[in-house]
């Protein structure tokens, strides 16, 4: 009988929010548990390791992506991005406010996979319809929320870009 | 006193203080805990069977897997902890005991048989399917309605017919009443089988502290402080030396209240070893061992009069325990809960019930957010419409003429429970209102026989009993759940202060809300308050957060506290201020002379001579420093009430429902921060459509569970759910500190009632009986084709 603990181990390089990391890893490592606990970036969160919670969203080459369905081998070379990268550099600066101020979260364990969906349909729908925000959030399962207030929350960051967009030198507030 | 200037806090929507490093992803869930780098990780072989023989268990394979430190079965375990034996102190219940692997025996899918430690959690796992179990299959008791018979399969030996619990009641003159009614109403209502599903699996730990030779616990959980003693007791390990850590949890919803199995074996674990030791479940196991729930029937009776009131009620509960009764809760909770809540708003003076426990061989049952209520309030508010559609009077008006009124309360009710104020009348009047009821029924009355979908309405009137004190645990004889809570206040030297209160939040909000409620019970900012729970090594000992208690307990506990705290401020700022104590007010973190308000002191500088670190010596008779601790005892219960009401439309050929309409009339009571109470509410609710529409685990007859990942145990996404309209009505409890009520809970319980009525309603006219959750499709269209069926047969 094989022994699946035995797997050899070979280098993987990934770009996680710029920077790049080399890790020992077995073909088998889930790139979750290479972003979480090889690199050990944590605000990626795992909630049923079968691709269907959605609070192991990231974006691989700029899509989102479940990174509990993806070895870690299999993107040698890929460019990720997680909700630590897309929050400092500012990108998710609208979407994080009007999730404050709408209480888009409560225990905020799903929030960083729903943030990510949120701001790559926004970059595509900039105007969406309430259906339509229902529709993107298929992606994430909120068990606290009931996502009343995760898609008030989508729905005025966009009514918000839209201003800013509008009126530059503005911004978001009057 | 506060001073009446004061900018008062409570009643605000205070944005939440948790938010900006949740949202920047920076929540430090139990998973994100950097271990150290001798960390050990556990697996556990679990049962493929629902009930077996343990013939022999081969671990060789398993230990010989490079990584693996160690195997324990049961034999090992019974060596390091006792057994797990809910005491619950109450006539008519038998305990089962557990061990924390299964020994001997195996009582259903997914019970531990066997744990791995290992370098490496993919190698712990690879270790545990290594390991060899010879089983004997036996016949097992897995439906509810198999394991109460005669016949059935014994989960335990020593519990006769499986009845874990039993009890009855009968009020005075039930018997006289029943007979003497004119009409009977009677109906039978089974509700499906669901778990609490937190996004965040559980896990837990376990660390020693090498230099005071004690135990650092950390664990996914709403109870630590029930958790920390339970250790404490089945680790004989003293209390003293374990201090458990509650990070950041992802989702509770009572699946969390429990105490469980794995966490002792954690913890047993890292003292034997001497490593740290860390644990945390996939879904699969999540969903196979984390406690179930509901899975009741209620047979009712009411005896009603030609107006349809209810002259007598009869309630018959059987519920599934499981294979153990869990911890704290046990098996009780639910069949208590049902058979005594169900009563509700309603003035119902003549009451009997018998309710049990049934143990079958499937994963424990326990508290899952609303408890029995949910079900009970289904089977109640279903009797409701029943009693309406059987004398041809409109369901709402059978409510209004069942409900307590305004000048009953306070109200005891037949089983000598307070009620001290409320708002049923009301919130009824305005639901109806809101949801635009009697047009509603004017337009279902024109709908026509060929148009596509079927319109119904549904409604539920409900009590919920919240923030349980002491007295209303002991009634139920849960001697394991103190019922108190408490807060801990020190304005440190600097004049800000740290309130350490005695609670676990999974989301609520509570360092935003205590806050809230002592800036205006202290007269202190807001933004000077810093709170922080769930640490057993800092917090005082309390009940900890489920059954809606966090505001009524841990907020009276904040008010007495800041109470006692108060008067010192206030004395030693009078000597500060040089007038009599009466004169000072506390205000915005100041302590103000009131009639001459220019002059003040700060916290600070009150603070500064409570700690000795300014020239003025402290007053003569006062104490050093300015910290405080107290506990409070809520009352029995208090007493929130809402109303739900929902329109439907069912697919007449797909039988697919969606919601059109949902009204919510909420009560409970002094809300402390509106837009946290409304987002339990919404959290409740789309639970509660879960649960009537969709969720439902699945046994089959052998016991497996066939959907235990979240592809097929379907939970609402958020094309699901309905905009919700919520309004409230704010009668403060006059029984328990502050007015709180509390409000974990009402969403769910008011949801599942409220939905599977109007789906009854709406399939009413086809004849069909809707008396079974979930209302899947397939249900439905079976129920419909059967009374089609029925017609076609009787017209041939």
């Amino acid at each position: 009988m094989s022994q699946p603990g035995s797997l050899r181990k070979t280098d993987v390089t990934l770009t996680i929010n710029g920077k790049s990391y080399t890790r020992q890893v077995e073909p088998r490592r889930l790139l979750v548990d290479f972003i979480r606990h090889d690199v050990g970036l944590k605000a990626t969160h795992i909630g049923c390791e079968h691709g269907v919670c959605g609070a192991c969203t990231v974006r691989i080459d700029g899509r989102t992506a479940r990174s509990c369905l993806h070895f870690a081998v299999a993107l040698q070379g890929a460019e990720i991005e997680t909700l630590e990268g897309l929050s400092a550099d500012g990108r998710l600066a609208g979407l994080q406010k009007a999730f404050h101020d709408a209480h888009g979260l409560q225990c905020g364990y799903c929030t960083p996979g729903v943030l990510l969906t949120a701001e790559e349909f926004l970059s595509e729908n900039p105007g969406p319809s309430e259906q339509e925000i229902r529709a993107a959030l298929s992606n994430n399962l909120c068990r606290c929320t009931g996502y009343v207030n995760i898609v008030k929350a989508i729905a005025n960051a966009a009514r918000d870009r839209d201003k800013t967009k509008a009126d530059p030198a503005g911004g978001s507030r009057p | 006193m506060i001073a009446p200037g004061h900018p008062r806090s409570i009643g605000k929507h205070v944005p939440r203080r948790e938010d900006p490093y949740l949202l920047r992803g920076e929540g430090r869930f139990l998973d994100d805990i950097a271990e150290p780098k001798d960390t050990l990780f556990l697996s556990f072989a679990m049962s493929p069977h629902a009930h077996a023989r343990i013939l022999a268990i081969r671990t060789d394979a398993a230990r010989a897997l490079p990584g693996v430190v160690d195997v324990y079965t049961a034999e090992d375990m019974a060596r390091l902890v006792k057994p797990i034996r809910t005491v619950i102190e109450i006539q008519g219940y038998r305990a089962s005991s557990r061990t924390v692997l299964a020994q001997g025996e195996v009582r259903f899918v997914g019970e531990h048989v066997a744990v791995v430690v290992a370098e490496d959690p993919y190698i712990a796992q690879d270790a545990a399917e290594l390991i060899e179990v010879d089983y004997e299959p036996l016949p097992a008791a897995v439906r509810l309605e198999e394991a109460d018979s005669e016949t059935a399969p014994l989960v335990h030996e020593d519990i006769p017919r499986n009845v874990m619990f039993e009890a009855a009641f009968a009020s005075p003159d039930f018997q006289s009443a029943f007979q003497s009614a004119e009409t009977i109403v009677s109906e039978t209502f089974r509700t499906g089988r669901v778990a609490g599903v937190p996004l965040e699996p559980r896990g837990c730990l376990a660390l020693l502290d090498h230099v005071a030779d004690s135990l650092l616990f950390y664990t996914s959980t709403q109870i630590p402080h029930l958790a920390r003693t339970a250790l404490s007791e089945i680790l004989d390990f003293p209390e003293p030396r374990i201090r458990v850590v509650t990070p950041e949890v992802g989702g509770g919803f009572g699946t969390k209240a429990q105490f469980y199995t794995e966490e002792v074996v954690t913890a047993a674990l890292a003292l034997n070893l001497r490593r740290p030791i860390k644990w945390v479940q996939d879904r699969r196991e999540e969903l196979l061992t984390s406690i179930h729930a509901r899975d009741h029937i209620y047979r009712l009776e009411a005896a009603i009069d030609a107006q349809g009131r209810i002259k007598a009620l009869r309630t018959d509960l059987t519920t599934n325990a499981g294979a153990y009764s869990s911890y704290p809760f046990g098996c009780t909770l639910e069949a208590t809960g049902g058979a005594r809540m169900i009563v509700g708003p309603y003035d119902i003076r003549n009451y009997a019930f018998r309710t049990r426990a049934i143990a079958t061989h499937t994963c424990p049952s326990g508290a899952y957010r609303g408890v029995a209520q949910p079900s009970c309030f289904m089977a109640i508010e279903g009797l409701m419409d029943r009693i309406g559609r059987k004398l041809g009077i409109d369901p709402a008006t059978v409510r209004q003429r069942n409900l307590i009124r305004n000048e009953q309360l306070p109200y005891t009710n037949v089983l000598g429970v307070r009620y001290d104020t409320g708002s049923y009348e009301e919130c009824l009047r305005r639901a109806l209102e809101r949801i635009d009821y009697w047009n509603f029924r004017k337009q279902q009355a024109e709908a026509r026989d060929d148009d596509e979908v079927l319109r119904g309405i549904g409604i539920c009137c409900f009590t919920e009993v919240a923030g349980a004190g002491s007295g209303g645990w002991r009634v139920r004889g849960l001697t394991k759940v103190p019922g108190f809570d408490s807060a801990s206040i020190k304005v440190e030297p600097t004049g800000k202060v740290t309130l350490l209160v005695s609670q676990a939040a999974a989301g609520q909000g509570h360092l935003t809300t205590f806050a809230q409620v002592l800036a205006d019970y202290l007269g202190v900012k807001v933004e000077d308050v810093f709170v922080s729970e769930g640490d057993t090594g800092t917090a005082p000992y309390g009940t900890n957060t489920f059954a809606s208690r966090g505001a009524v307990a841990a907020g009276g506990a904040v008010i007495k506290a800041a109470q006692s705290l108060r008067q010192k401020i206030a004395r030693i700022a009078a000597f500060l201020l040089d007038v009599d104590v009466e004169r000072v007010e506390l205000t915005e973190s100041k302590a103000i002379d009131k009639e001459n308000p220019e002059k003040s002191v700060d916290f600070r500088q009150v603070a500064q001579i409570a700690y000795s670190m300014t020239s003025v010596a402290l007053p003569q008779g006062e104490s050093f420093g300015l910290e405080v601790v107290e506990m409070y005892d809520p009352p029995l219960a208090t007493w929130p009430n809402a109303v739900h009401a929902v329109v439907v439309a069912v697919d007449r050929r797909t039988a697919k429902v969606s919601i059109e309409k949902y009204v919510v009339v909420h009560d409970s009571g002094r809300l402390i921060n509106p837009m946290i109470v409304d987002g339990q509410i919404h959290g409740g609710i789309v639970q509660g459509i879960g649960e009537a529409l969709m969720e439902q685990i699945v046994y089959d007859e052998d016991g497996q569970m066939l959907n235990a990942n979240l592809l097929d145990y379907l939970m609402p996404m958020a094309l699901d759910v309905p905009r919700i309209d919520i309004s409230h009505i704010e009668t403060p409890s006059i029984d328990a500190l502050g007015g709180f009520k509390g409000v974990g809970e009402g969403g769910v319980i008011g949801a599942v009632p409220a939905v599977t009525n109007a789906v009854a309603d709406a399939l009413a006219k086809t004849g069909a009986n809707i008396n079974r959750l979930p209302l899947r499709p397939s249900y439905l269209l079976r129920e419909m084709r059967r009374q089609q069926a029925g017609m076609d047969g009787d017209r041939q």
